[in-house]
């Protein structure tokens, strides 16, 4: 599957969470650019002041609050959840109709004219993000757009947009380098290594953090594309259809021969009776 | 009106157990239909962290290896031309073939957009692993339909489709080993894109192989149960002489498959296996009980020519790969802090699928000729126009 | 603020205190991090450990009302490590001068208290003067009783072990602020102070803010790149209002409003124009009398002339205190027989609003204007009463939101940027402006047929035009100030209705108008100024001169003539907000205090110009509860004070209450960044519902443990004023104070929820009192004492 693509240009979200301010602006204008319904919640359902639960079919980006003590230390921190638009989609590449799609701009892009449900995207992806529109009778699958429409007309994502301190947005080598940057001038301030340069392949969305990443709650995930785990062993289809196909069938051939051979003996010697018979006649 | 009343006089004379699954599969029915009233959120358990549940993992991915003996049969008796089992194949056709289209009908209820399944036809994904076992099911239930076609040409006497349909036999068979080679296995690449979910028991590369090896052991085991099932339950004939034949096969292959397990984890899965206690226990009774126990009752020639413990080691192949199959798409799968367990109406409509398998296969077996078929008798050759009419030739071959 | 927001990213140490911008004013926070970035430390002082502690270098814990004993402490902390600004002290603050003789200070109280009245003579405050009137100073800071003695002795008994006691900051943490704050009295260094409401809504609020001023001042880090004091200011335009006399005591560009005994014009600007000796001072509020007469000339034009005080007479002079905390005693009292709220909702934003709602119900009409239903408009239909009781006739007039109307917004930064309408308002919505603009048109006519001293309003100049909506253009053309007739000034000719370039210009004989002299210059011929949107950064200092208009005169950061040294230099040299170019004799970069020469040249000024000594005031003379900040208890608190004999602030008419019961918990409220004020903003928006859909409180870990509740338990809170329930959220953000040797737990409210809208919750502000600061009357909100028990109300 492994693209020669190159993705150095794509759009892409450096988020920087040691300056994320868990202000949750991101949220609020992902929800407006899209029109996403707002989810009816209790009280936090999480740490801090968590809410919603979990990204969903409404919310495509979720601030996770992390509220504990370490050392004596407080620790109140932000992890924005969003879709990771991977350069090697692992949604795109389990989709049966191609629904997803990794555009030139960078993001991974739905379209969803095209699903047919059946959540294979889901199972998928290294990250969690596809959601299901469970309330629905036919449902669809909901998440972050990457706000193509947005990057099409010249604008940034909302979310990057709203965001007054953590998120930087631009072509994604530019990006990796900004990041590179930061961790060596502040050694101390930075785990050193940034989510998503390599992750699941590299992605468009690259993270840098303060605390180490599954304190955080980030998924551990394999470096290499995911499609490639599948690819493995789609790409021998054709030679597995043909050998069995083919070797089936000589078998067959051969273990049929004997059979066809004694027939053949019996209609020559038939033909021979009958012609023995028949000179008889005569 | 009269032909209603037939109807329903056939159905009070049938026995109290088909009126049973009558029942279960017209609540199946039911539960089906709420699904689509109410959407899958309010019917199913399923949610964001658990987006696959019962259906996908009964009713696709278990039901489609244990329909699997259709086409290792047809492959035993026409390519490797071991025509005594032939007896078995009709049966097994009709199992594949009913298996087949009731995967379709779970995969259409769990689908969210059903209406666009053909979608699959027209936006070809080749790196989708569905898209590659929904092109397979498509073909390969075809293929069953069209091998089922012959006891229903049969029972009907049309002897033209018949006779072509028996010519065809051979490469629909080769073509039916070839095409489910391909999904069986690819089921199990299904999950080689997992590789962060599945847990490191059952994650491996080797997991299509494994599939697809598991499908044809399990593919000979459900021809034996069902063979003896319905021999002592359907006044069918013995057919303990064919089921020892397979018998001999199965450890063969069943040790094969033992071998692959044990060398993929090996060798190629990575650690740490033992971290989740209740998966340790799944993946030891899945292994020990449900491979390696029926592994070494096969071998023994005791249980092989016995129909009870034949039909029990069988049985416990079938247990092994129901348990493998949950263990891989559920189990395995599921985080500890997010159990899943199927709703009601998920679990009503998996039993009205599993009681609809049965139904019609009894009924079938009722009204078709799948049981008497022992065809050594018949002839191959292209029907000569002279000849026609003598179509009773073929029942009277019949015993 | 002295400074701006984009002016932080050159702090090296940032102390938000008071604050929490990383919740309420989250753009700011972009400045906090370009700061951090380039090697700033942030610290926060807060009694909480919020989103801004969770980006801190350095967080320290204190007790709600307890800032003058932490920054006491670390103004004693700077005095006694003698890491001082001298130069800057000596030169540009009263540090230097002598005070009187007869001042002393005493067990809490300073020297003039009248028991009985509460109040201060201040006489004693004064500075010495030699016979000529000139103020006595000793340079050499050793004198008894100059200024810097006075605070020496004062902030002595502010020792860490005494600070940290009272203010229940571990002495790590303690020092640790110390250390880092007060290493910036070098020159090349800044520390900022951002400060907002945990500052000063306290009985003690202004004088919270002195001791941030006077521990700025000692390190020289006032007028500088990357210092100053800066106020977050709060509402979107609360700048604006306050420029536009929001307050009961000022006129449009803080003139002091009128009093009873101020009978005529040279009699008000006798008692409110400064005087000096000092020819060093520019003392600019000398020209009070040019900004009042223009003022004057603004509101009634042609008809106000110099004959006839420029109509002073037609303006309200105040007889007493109008600040919302008495109005709101007078509501209660019946005082009122209508009232108007345009944009403000108190029943769930005033102090004790239990008593306000029964207030409200004493009206006969009542008007509302809102982009929403608030809580105060449908007061009459509250739960607990009966509507049927209540007579009040209410209006709701539906107003158009912000971004349906044009217009000026002033950011704390004091930058003045016009907006534009980007939607016509909803339904029947009008604008403020619209509104206002029809009650005046009506009034005109109506009193233009009789009442009672109908010629304030029917001489009311309103040349606004006859649109459906006034312009807002000729309003702040007007704001700008025009000449009234042709006139020669400084050797410039002016043509009448020509828009005055600079408030330099303006002019007490009736040849100028002004409606707000601090804006003079944002609107001058060559067009709107607030409109400009350029990017142009000269010297690299992030000051846009040429993005919008800042007052006054466009300059960014004030008093920035004490950014330079005697010769004009700057202290530091690397960030320069002004420097002195010896060769062109003139200043570079921002716009100066004044083009004076440096302060080692002859015609020099000093550089705070606002003040009459031209120096900043370490001592301050002019505020109700004495010249130097003292730590005093709130209100209500949990233990006596261990600073002097005086519970609480000496100029208030009521004691303070000690609870030695140990049933009582400290209680304060805050924002979150997810709902907005009174709530009616955002608890009807369910993108901001859906984030914090519940009242909650926030408690420590050890608080719940004690009472047995659980995370998102309901409890009841009760104060003397009621009680009220919420959801508690247990969290180890929240930690009791060890204070006076034992440990008192405390606990937080957010008050923004409200009985009306889409989430609805109980009003933290049903707890908390009807008191305030003596100087500014704002109400103490941020510290009293509650009780909390498990379980809802009804429960
Ligand atoms: N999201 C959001 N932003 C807002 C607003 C809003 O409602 N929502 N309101 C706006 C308005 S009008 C204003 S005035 C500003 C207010 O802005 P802030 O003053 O930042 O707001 P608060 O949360 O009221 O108080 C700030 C902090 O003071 C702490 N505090 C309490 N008591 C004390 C004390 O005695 N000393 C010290 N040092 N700290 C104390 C509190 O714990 C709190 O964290 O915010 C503006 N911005
Ligand atoms: N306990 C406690 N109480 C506090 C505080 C605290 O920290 N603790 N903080 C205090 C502070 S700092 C403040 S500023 C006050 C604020 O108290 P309020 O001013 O009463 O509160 P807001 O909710 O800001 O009210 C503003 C109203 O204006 C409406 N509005 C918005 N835009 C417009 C417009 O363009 N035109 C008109 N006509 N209406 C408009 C909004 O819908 C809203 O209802 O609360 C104070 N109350
Ligand atoms: S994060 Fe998931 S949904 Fe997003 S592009 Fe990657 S695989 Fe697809
Ligand atoms: S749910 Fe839709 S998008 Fe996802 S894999 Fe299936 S068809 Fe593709
Ligand atoms: S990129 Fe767009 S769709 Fe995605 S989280 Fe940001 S705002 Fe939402
Ligand atoms: S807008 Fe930016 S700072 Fe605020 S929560 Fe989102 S990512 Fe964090
Ligand atoms: S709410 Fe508005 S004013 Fe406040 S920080 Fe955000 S953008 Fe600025
Ligand atoms: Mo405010």
């Amino acid at each position: 599957m492994s693209s020669n693509r190159d993705f150095s240009r794509d759009g892409t979200f450096l988020i920087d969470l040691t300056k994320c301010t868990g202000c949750r602006g991101c949220m609020v204008a992902c929800k407006q650019w899209n029109q996403l319904e707002a989810e009816s919640t209790e009280f936090f359902t999480g740490e801090g002041y968590e809410n919603p639960p979990a990204m969903s079919e409404y919310t495509y980006t979720r601030i996770k609050f992390r509220d504990f003590e370490k050392n004596g230390q407080h620790e109140f921190a932000f992890y924005k959840e969003m879709c990771m638009h991977c350069n090697e989609p692992a949604c795109a590449s389990v989709c049966p109709v191609g629904a997803f799609e990794k555009t030139a701009e960078g993001p991974v892009f739905y379209k969803e004219k095209r699903c047919i449900g059946c959540r294979f995207c889901m199972i998928a992806c290294p990250f969690g993000v596809p959601k299901y529109e469970w309330s629905k009778a036919l449902p669809l699958v909901m998440k972050c757009t990457g706000c193509l429409e947005r990057l099409r007309e010249g604008l940034h994502p909302a979310c990057a947009t709203t965001c007054p301190t953590a998120i930087t947005y631009g072509p994604r080598d530019e990006m990796i380098k900004l990041g590179k940057e930061r961790l060596i001038k502040h050694p101390q301030r930075y785990v050193q290594k940034a989510y998503g340069y390599q992750e699941a392949g590299g992605t468009s969305v690259i993270y840098l953090t303060a605390l180490p990443f599954d304190e955080l709650g980030f998924k551990q995930v394999t470096m290499r594309p995911l499609p490639e785990y599948t690819w493995e062993a789609l790409r021998l289809v054709p030679g597995i259809f043909l050998t069995a196909g083919a070797g089936l069938s000589a078998l067959a051939w051969f273990t049929h021969r004997r059979e066809r051979l004694q027939k053949e003996l019996e209609k020559e010697r038939a033909e021979l009776a009958a012609e023995e018979a028949k000179e008889d006649q005569e | 009106m009269s032909a209603i009343r037939r109807v329903i006089d056939e159905v009070r004379s049938f026995h109290w157990f088909v009126n049973l699954m009558i029942l279960v599969v017209c609540i199946g029915a039911v539960a089906s239909l709420l699904r689509f009233v109410y959407g899958l959120g309010v019917t199913t358990n399923l949610n964001d962290s658990y987006p696959w549940g019962l259906w996908i993992s009964f009713d696709v991915v278990t039901a489609v290896p244990l329909a699997a003996g259709a086409f290792t049969l047809g492959a035993i008796v026409h390519c490797f031309n071991i025509k005594k089992l032939e007896p078995l194949v009709r049966p097994a056709i009709v199992t594949g073939f009913l298996g087949y289209s009731l995967v379709s009908v779970g995969l259409l209820l769990d689908l969210g957009q059903p209406q666009r399944a053909w979608h699959v036809l027209r936006y070809w994904n080749l790196h989708s692993p569905m898209f590659e076992v929904s092109m397979c099911i498509m073909l390969y239930t075809t293929v069953l339909f069209l091998e089922f076609l012959e006891p229903v040409a049969q029972k009907f006497g049309w002897k033209v489709s018949l006779r072509l349909l028996r010519w065809l036999e051979m490469p629909l068979a080769i073509a039916a080993a070839a095409i489910s080679t391909l999904h069986q296995s690819s089921l199990g690449t299904f999950f080689l894109i997992a590789v962060d979910k599945l847990h490191n028991l059952w994650y491996n590369p080797l997991l299509p192989l494994l599939f697809w090896v598991s499908a044809i052991c399990t593919g000979m085991c459900i021809i034996i149960i069902e063979a003896t099932a319905s021999h002592k339950w359907m006044g069918q004939p013995n057919e303990g002489v064919l089921l020892e034949t397979l018998a001999k096969i199965l450890p063969w292959t069943l040790g094969c498959y033992l071998g692959l397990r044990i060398y993929s984890l090996l060798f190629h899965a990575v650690g740490p296996f033992f971290d989740r206690p209740v998966l340790t226990l799944l993946f030891v009774l899945e292994v020990g009980i449900g491979f390696l126990l029926p592994f070494l009752m096969f071998c023994r020639k005791g249980v092989r020519e016995n129909d009870r413990p034949r039909a029990m080691a069988a049985g416990l192949v079938i247990f092994g790969l129901v348990l493998n199959r949950f263990n891989v798409s559920m189990f395995g799968m599921m985080d500890p802090d997010n159990i899943y367990l199927p709703s009601l109406i998920e679990s009503l409509v998996t039993l009205g699928i599993i009681a609809a398998h049965i139904l019609f296969f009894v009924l079938i077996a009722k009204y078709f000729p799948i049981f008497e078929h022992h065809p050594e008798t018949v002839d191959y050759s292209i029907p000569d126009p002279l000849f026609q009419g003598k179509g009773k030739d073929v029942q009277q071959t019949s015993h | 603020m002295t400074n701006h927001w984009i002016d932080i990213q050159h702090a090296d140490v940032i102390m938000c205190i008071g604050s929490n911008p990383a919740e309420n004013h989250p753009i700011s926070f972009r400045w906090v991090e370009k700061a951090m970035d380039n090697g700033g430390k942030l610290i926060s002082v807060d009694p909480r450990f919020t989103r801004t502690s969770s980006k801190a270098d350095i967080y320290a814990q204190l007790r709600p009302g307890t800032d003058i004993a932490f920054i006491g402490g670390l103004i004693n902390y700077t005095l006694q490590h003698n890491s001082i600004h001298r130069e800057y002290l000596v030169n540009y603050t009263n540090a230097a001068f002598l005070i009187d003789k007869g001042y002393t200070f005493d067990d809490g109280l300073f020297s003039g208290y009248e028991r009985g009245s509460a109040r201060y003579d201040n006489s004693s405050w004064a500075y010495q003067l030699d016979d000529n009137g000139n103020t006595l100073r000793d340079d050499s800071l050793e004198h008894p009783q100059c200024v810097y003695q006075l605070l020496k002795r004062q902030y002595a008994r502010y020792t860490p072990d005494k600070v940290c006691e009272i203010t229940g900051t571990t002495i790590q943490d303690y020092l640790n602020v110390a250390r880092t704050f007060c290493s910036t009295g070098r020159a090349g260094h800044a520390a900022t102070i951002m400060y907002a409401m945990g500052t000063t809504q306290h009985t003690t609020g202004t004088q919270n803010v002195r001791s941030y001023s006077i521990l700025q001042l000692l390190l020289g880090n006032i007028g500088i790149a990357g210092g100053g004091i800066n106020a977050l200011r709060g509402e979107s335009n609360v700048q604006g209002s306050t420029d536009y006399a929001l307050l009961f005591d000022s006129l449009p560009g803080y003139l002091k409003c009128p009093t009873y005994d101020n009978q005529n014009l040279s009699s008000y600007l006798e008692k409110w124009t400064p005087q000096t000796n000092d020819p060093k001072s520019a003392n600019w509020w000398s020209n009070t009398s040019k900004y009042m007469v223009s003022l004057l000339k603004a509101y009634w034009e042609d008809v106000a002339t110099a004959d006839n005080d420029f109509c002073y007479d037609y303006l309200p002079k105040r007889s007493g205190n109008y600040s919302f905390l008495k109005l709101m005693e007078r509501l209660k009292g019946g005082g009122f027989e209508g009232l108007v709220l345009m944009g403000t909702n108190p029943i769930v934003g005033g102090p004790d609003v239990r008593s306000i709602a029964v207030g409200l119900g004493n009206l006969k009409w009542m008007v509302a204007a809102d982009l929403w239903e608030t809580e105060t408009s449908v007061f009459w239909k509250r739960p607990g009463v009966d509507p049927s009781k209540i007579d009040t006739e209410v209006f709701l007039l539906p107003a158009a939101a912000s971004v349906e109307k044009n217009g000026s917004i002033s950011n704390s930064g004091r930058w003045a940027q016009w907006r534009y309408k980007a939607v016509d308002p909803p339904g029947n919505a009008e604008s403020d402006a619209f509104i206002i603009d029809q009650w005046v048109k009506n009034l005109k006519q109506i009193y233009a047929k009789g009442g009672v001293f109908p010629e304030p309003i029917v001489d009311l100049a309103w040349n606004y035009g006859d649109g459906h909506e006034p312009d807002i253009d000729l309003v702040a053309r007007e704001c700008n100030g025009q000449f009234t007739r042709d006139i020669e000034i400084d050797g410039q000719n002016f043509k009448q209705g020509q828009q005055v370039p600079s408030f330099a210009f303006l002019q007490a004989d009736g040849s100028t108008l002004s409606g707000n002299w601090i804006y003079c210059g944002c609107y001058p011929e060559q067009g709107n100024l607030m409109q400009r949107r350029g990017v142009n950064d000269p010297d690299g200092m992030g000051n846009y001169p040429e993005w919008a208009w800042s007052w006054p005169v466009n300059r960014r950061i004030v008093y920035n003539r004490a950014s330079v040294d005697l010769n004009g230099n700057p202290w530091n040299p690397q960030k320069p907000v002004i420097s002195w170019n010896a060769v062109t004799r003139k200043w570079q970069g921002d716009v100066p205090d004044g083009a004076w020469p440096p302060m080692s040249e002859d015609g020099s000024k000093y550089p705070f110009i606002m003040n009459a000594e031209g120096v900043a005031r370490v001592f301050a003379s002019g505020l109700a509860d004495g010249p130097v900040p003292e730590h005093y208890e709130p209100m209500e608190s949990p233990m006596v004070n261990l600073m002097s004999g005086q519970q609480s602030n000496p100029a208030l008419d009521r004691p303070g209450k000690v609870d030695r019961s140990g049933l009582y918990y400290i209680a304060t409220t805050c924002r979150v960044s997810e709902h907005w004020q009174a709530g009616a903003m955002t608890r009807s928006l369910p993108w901001l519902v859906e984030l914090v859909p519940d009242m909650f409180v926030e408690m420590s870990e050890s608080l719940a443990e004690e009472k047995g509740i659980r995370e998102g338990d309901m409890v009841t809170i009760t104060s003397l004023r009621g009680s009220i329930e919420a959801r508690a959220l247990v969290t180890n953000r929240l930690k009791p104070f060890r204070i006076g040797g034992k440990l008192v737990e405390q606990i937080a409210l957010p008050w923004h929820f409200g009985f009306n809208g889409l989430a609805k919750g109980d009003s933290a502000n049903v707890l908390t009192q009807a008191i305030g600061d003596p100087n500014c009357y704002i109400p103490e909100y941020k510290a009293f004492m509650c009780n909390i028990k498990k379980g809802g109300q009804t429960a």
